[in-house]
């Protein structure tokens, strides 16, 4: 459904209203040694409408699309924030008038491939590997295809659609040692239906050597000694630093919720070397991983610079936060399902590239380790973060040692951006990223390899 | 939204002309009523209605599953031919099957209908409750919600079972600010059949209030030592979580489980003994059907320490000899033990209380390490200086070997009902 199609509907607008058609569409396939135990789609689609009255927010969701169920939704949405006014009295809502509009259909224009199509891709891939790394005890591969269609109409003029396709292929291979299982899990892919990102099964085979190559490292490995270190974080780790460690903190509900970010505002927390940003939708001249053209609120969404040259600048903001602040709307509200309401989320969340080169940066690390590949993480309203690191190597004398087996940082976001001495030149995002606050959200994290001091976990 | 159980006999009969050699069909209905607090402040009320349905067709041995929201009669009819086309494309695969049939069954808890009024009274109440005895807590986020959820699941083989439950919840995640200083947050979530009780009676919302507020001042920890841990109630439930995956389906199935060749092995402290309750009547937010399809029924997961079931579906259970769990596990209950908290606390020479774990998912071997958030030194028996960046790493089945004691005292939290619980051996380092 585009916009126009929704026009009709504005007359039931009477108070600030946001009315959203939306679709989510799954793939789903599992792989588990060779055999398809998952074979699955999946739609989740219907019509949600949020009004703002008397300084209440109401909110209704049903999964009809029709004109009685649009008509419904707004007027539900409308007594839930009447049901709110009457049990307390409340100054209005000062919400920015913002109206973006746009069109953005990401739909692949390749010709699309059957779901039989991409069974045989996996059948493919699994036979490659069973036929080349007779050392595995289990292979598992998942294919994941989430498209998100989005169509919103809102009181004060924005209309936009966006449907936003993200296809990732999960690989984990485990290896025995010692009798104890030991894994690694690599997702390929990113923003794209599966037929912008994936071609023929022998293109991943290369990356498939070299993640086998660090599973037999991780088996081999040791454990990383326990405390605070000189780390090398690879790109991806940056990015997830980015993310949880001071994105979250500085996502402006979060701030007015008592975040360590709300006494930092224009004061240095970091190197003069760490910029950080949530982009919109393209940075240095590429596509990002999640583009965000128009929110979920109507906002025309904008690049966030959240920390320039070591200083903080911004916060991330919903038109509420930014009326609150005395700011503008960064377009930083999103929601996941139609029957979700938006919430501040980050979008493309990274530290921008540096100057050095990733191996003059391990050269000078005396001992310490290369951390290359995150697992889960989480932060806190202080920035004190926890990553898992599922991949990565100690450095002694300036050279990569041994595999690491799994283990863990932590440490303060803020501080550690202080100790940050070294960026790479180079920027590698992830778009397989799954963002949880009350709802889950796809976001891409990015940035540089940097050095810095860290503490993690081990025996 | 109503539920049509005549939807389903349509839809099997449907899948079955379609040449399914076996079909099943899931259809379920929720209603939703939530109260959302932003800035300390009530301030959403959102409704949401859904229908959806879930589709299972098996050809030739091969399995498609289909699910959309959908009612309608092209949808389904769409979704129908749809899901013939996944089976027919698939693999075929012995292990493919759906539940055996038998009596019909329906089951009801909760109210149908929320009491708006009253949870809006106890979410406020928390709000002012909150002011005057935790004036320093800021809430991150705190929601009250109700759902009313109708679940029709029948098959080409005769199952025919029906649930409704109508279920509240409430969530808080919350820091504690003095000046310049914050605590780190924490969380907790409360499943009940009414909303009669105040919140800060339930759980550990008024224990885990209190500890925040007196987390905004933290030390870090110097050097590393092996020592001991206390698990709240409320760490233990996520960690009994991830200890439970490793009985599942993949782990299984793949060979990586730790607990693969380990049924009537002791893996824990004699001491422990946990039980998968979903059916209780002490568990509000339970399930009677499992996602195969079959009634659950209660188990025991571990008794006095001896692994007792692994949580194998339909076709983690073909795919591997194994049996079929009698549920799909979570509602957890761990027996209490013998040794009062106090005693428990005076017992620990050097360790933490841990009251939250933000750490990575576990690996496959059982190895896992993370920060201990929410977190208390205990020195000489004595619970000392709360904690910062301090980190824990350790083994699950070490772990559950080194079990000391459980603690009589237990916390209900409406999915579940836990003790503390004492374990030693685990890495505990500072910055």
């Amino acid at each position: 459904m585009k916009p126009a199609e929704l026009r009709s509907q504005s007359h039931l607008f009477d108070d600030y209203t946001e009315l959203r058609v939306q679709e989510n569409r799954n793939i789903g396939l599992t792989m588990q040694n060779g055999d398809l135990s998952r074979n699955a789609r999946s739609v989740q689609s219907g019509v949600s409408a949020r009004v703002a009255r008397a300084g209440y927010w109401g909110f209704c969701s049903t999964p009809e699309v029709d004109s009685p169920a649009m008509e419904r939704v707004v007027d539900r949405a409308s007594t839930n924030a009447k049901i709110l006014a009457g049990r307390s009295q409340r100054a209005g809502l000062h919400l920015p008038s913002t109206a973006g509009k746009g069109d953005h259909d990401l739909q692949t224009e390749h010709e699309r491939r059957s779901q039989k199509e991409l069974i045989d891709f996996l059948r493919a891939i699994d036979d490659h590997i069973l036929a080349n790394y007779p050392k595995l005890s289990s292979r598992v591969l998942a294919l994941n295809n989430l498209d998100m269609q989005k169509t919103l109409l809102t009181s004060e003029g924005a209309e936009a659609f966006s449907m936003t396709p993200r296809s990732l292929l999960y690989l984990i291979l485990t290896i025995e040692k010692d009798g104890q299982p030991i894994d690694l899990m690599e997702a390929y892919g990113g923003l794209g239906q599966f037929e912008d990102r994936f071609g023929d099964p022998s293109e991943l085979f290369e990356d498939i050597a070299r993640q086998y190559e660090h599973l037999e490292n991780k088996a081999s490995g040791i454990y990383a000694e326990a405390g605070p270190k000189t780390c090398i974080l690879d790109a991806e780790l940056a990015g997830i630093l980015a993310h949880e460690a001071i994105g979250h903190t500085t996502e402006a509900d979060f701030v007015m919720g008592g975040s360590v970010a709300g006494q930092f505002m224009d004061k240095e927390v970091a190197s003069p070397l760490v910029t950080l940003v949530d982009f919109a939708h393209s940075a240095l001249g590429e596509t990002c991983p999640v583009p965000v053209h128009v929110d979920d609120e109507g906002t025309e969404a904008l690049d966030c610079t959240i920390i320039d040259k070591g200083v903080l600048r911004h916060y991330m903001h919903n038109k509420e936060s930014a009326g609150h602040f005395e700011s503008a709307p960064t377009g930083n509200a999103r929601a996941f399902l139609f029957s979700d309401e938006p919430l501040i989320r980050m979008r493309n969340t990274a530290i921008l590239p540096g100057k050095s080169k990733l191996e003059e940066m391990i050269a000078s690390v005396e001992d310490g380790y290369y951390l290359m590949k995150p697992g889960n993480g989480q932060a806190d309203t202080t920035s004190e973060f926890m990553f898992a690191v599922t991949q990565g190597y100690e450095i002694k004398n300036g050279k990569l040692g041994r595999g690491l087996r799994n283990t863990t940082i932590s440490g303060v976001a803020f501080d550690l951006l202080k100790t940050v001495s070294m960026l790479s030149d180079d920027m590698v995002w992830t778009g397989s990223g799954m963002c949880g606050k009350k709802q889950p959200i796809p976001v891409g994290m990015g940035g540089p390899a940097i050095k810095c001091t860290v503490s993690l976990g081990g025996k | 939204m109503q539920l049509d159980p005549h939807l389903a006999d349509a839809t099997i009969e449907a899948l079955e002309k379609a040449g399914a050699d076996k079909a099943q069909c899931l259809l379920k209905v929720q209603d939703k009523s939530e109260y959302t607090v932003n800035a300390g402040k009530i301030d959403l009320l959102r409704t949401t209605e859904n229908g959806s349905m879930t589709l299972t067709a098996i050809v030739d041995g091969k399995r498609g599953t289909l699910a959309q929201n959908g009612l309608d009669p092209d949808s389904i009819a769409r979704a129908v031919d749809e899901v013939i086309v996944l089976a027919q494309i698939s693999q075929p695969d012995e292990a493919n099957d759906i539940a055996e049939g038998g009596e019909a069954q329906t089951f009801e808890s909760g109210p149908a209908e929320p009491d708006l009024a009253a949870m809006y009274d106890r979410i406020a109440n928390l709000l002012e409750y909150s002011k005057k005895h935790h004036p320093r807590a800021i809430y991150d986020m705190l929601i009250y919600d109700f759902s009313s959820t109708d679940l029709l699941f029948r098959n080409s083989n005769g199952v025919d079972l029906r649930e409704r439950r109508g279920l509240y919840t409430v969530v808080a995640m919350f820091s504690s600010r003095e000046g310049a200083q914050s605590s780190s947050f924490n969380y907790t979530v409360h499943h009940a059949f009414d909303a009669d009780t105040e919140v800060w009676d339930r759980g550990s919302f008024d224990r885990l209030l209190r500890e925040n507020g007196e987390q905004i001042h933290t030390e870090s920890l110097e050097g590393k030592f092996v020592g001991d841990v206390i698990f709240t109630p409320d760490c233990l439930d996520e960690f009994l979580g991830t200890i439970t995956e490793y009985l599942g389906d993949r782990p299984m199935i793949t060979g990586t489980s730790i607990y693969k060749d380990s049924i009537g092995e002791p893996i824990a402290f004699p001491g422990l003994t946990l039980h998968s309750r979903p059916v209780s009547d002490e568990i509000a937010a339970g399930y009677h059907i499992t996602r195969d399809g079959t009634p659950a029924q209660s188990s025991t997961i571990i008794d006095e320490g001896r692994l007792m079931t692994h949580l194998l579906g339909i076709y983690g259970a073909k795919k591997t000899g194994g049996e079929r769990a009698v549920n799909d596990g979570g509602c957890f209950v761990v027996e209490a033990g013998d040794t009062q908290l106090a005693d428990m606390i005076q017992g620990v020479e050097r360790g933490i209380l841990l009251g939250r774990f933000s750490g990575g998912h576990p690996s496959d071997n059982g190895d896992f390490s993370g920060v201990a958030k929410n977190s208390f030194l205990i020195e000489d028996g004595r619970i000392g200086k709360p904690l910062s960046e301090t980190m824990l790493s350790g083994n699950i089945s070490e772990m559950l070997h080194s079990i000391q004691a459980l603690s009589r005292e237990r916390v209900d939290f409406g999915k579940g009902i836990l003790p503390w619980l004492h374990t030693q051996g685990l890495t505990i380092s500072g910055s």
